[in-house]
């Protein structure tokens, strides 16, 4: 039960961008971002029998889509469970969010400065909308883990953009 | 606290998807999917065939070791004693019955009367070989097989007894 070759055009037409951002997001390179959406298209396409209408397919898609990220990132023997020093990060919260011009380019950017196990969890909590609770099930970490590691990533990612904020000024 | 930025971020998602996946990739995926096509049918019908001599093999051990149960199921299979005492048994019948050959052109008509005895206790013999295989008491068989020999072999050593007699009574006569 295969879908004519127009259907899955289409559906890649549809979501081949907002998964590739996806998969760049966890993984950080272009080129295992883009094995990924391929693996992660073929899966669908084959196994879309298997796929009960409970989800959206687009939902149903960025599952597979994140799996193979993190299995990917598991081969490259990520540890989610947080051993990056926090001493770089000042413990006052000097940054003050309304003097800076929010810019989307420029978080973007930051993101992609923040260690892998930083990356992955801001990611999926602030960006693909997962909860603590679906962070823990995915990484197969505690969610209490997946809180912390989420915390430290967001002073982390907000020191990364003071320091940029003044390189500017 | 801060959370201007959480904020910002979650509500301008669509911002942060801006990178553009490589342009060949369709590409790559449809030739993949092209394969996948192809190479389909062929592993069904490998598997197909593997089960198909799977199958067949099973098949000729099952009949091969059905045959092997029925034709050569033979007493020793059962109790080694008892096959003893019928080979025992079976060869003394043989030499008995040579025996008994030689009176046979003498004496024609006892011959035929003997053998005739003799035939009986045989078919009665074969009936219990081939009940053997199936049957659920096994060494009863086996020992009716035996004793089947045995009576065989008395009635050959009265048989043989007789025609002496009738021969030595026969040879007296003439004389």
């Amino acid at each position: 039960m295969q879908g004519s070759r127009a259907a899955q055009f289409e559906l890649y037409k549809l979501y081949a961008k907002a998964m590739y951002n996806v998969a760049l997001r966890i993984l950080n390179y272009e080129e295992e971002a883009e094995d990924v959406l391929q693996e992660a298209f073929l899966d669908a396409f084959t196994r879309i029998v298997d796929f009960r209408q409970e989800t959206t397919f687009g939902l149903w898609l960025k599952q597979i889509v994140i799996n193979k990220s993190i299995n990917y990132l598991r081969k490259r023997k990520m540890e989610f469970v947080g051993t990056e020093e926090i001493s770089e990060v000042p413990d006052e919260d000097s940054f003050d969010d309304s003097d800076v011009q929010l810019q989307a380019e420029e978080i973007r950017q930051a993101i992609t400065q923040l260690p892998d196990g930083y990356r992955v969890v801001l990611s999926l909590y602030l960006l693909e909308g997962y909860d603590h609770e679906e962070i823990a099930h995915i990484l197969k970490i505690s969610e209490n883990t997946s809180r912390t590691q989420y915390m430290r990533a967001k002073k982390k990612l907000k020191s990364i953009l003071e320091q940029k904020g003044m390189r500017d000024e | 606290m801060n959370n201007r930025l959480e904020t910002y971020v979650k509500d301008n998602r669509k911002a942060f998807d801006i990178m553009e996946p490589p342009a060949g990739l369709w590409a790559k995926i449809e030739q993949e999917l092209d394969t996948k096509k192809k190479k389909k049918p062929v592993k069904l019908y490998l598997w197909m065939s593997a089960a198909a001599a799977i199958v067949v093999v099973f098949g000729l051990v099952w009949l091969y070791a059905g045959k092997l149960q029925n034709k050569d199921l033979e007493i020793a299979d059962v109790s080694a004693s008892y096959a003893k005492k019928e080979v025992h048994f079976a060869g003394l019948i043989t030499e008995k019955r040579d025996s008994l050959a030689i009176f046979a052109s003498a004496n024609p008509e006892l011959y035929k009367k003997f053998t005739a005895d003799l035939k009986k206790l045989d078919e009665d013999y074969e009936r219990l070989k081939a009940e053997l295989p199936t049957s659920p008491n096994q060494t009863f068989v086996v020992k009716a097989m035996v004793k089947n020999r045995e009576i065989q072999l008395q009635l050959l050593k009265q048989q043989l007894l007789i025609i002496n007699q009738v021969d030595d009574y026969k040879r007296v006569n003439q004389i």
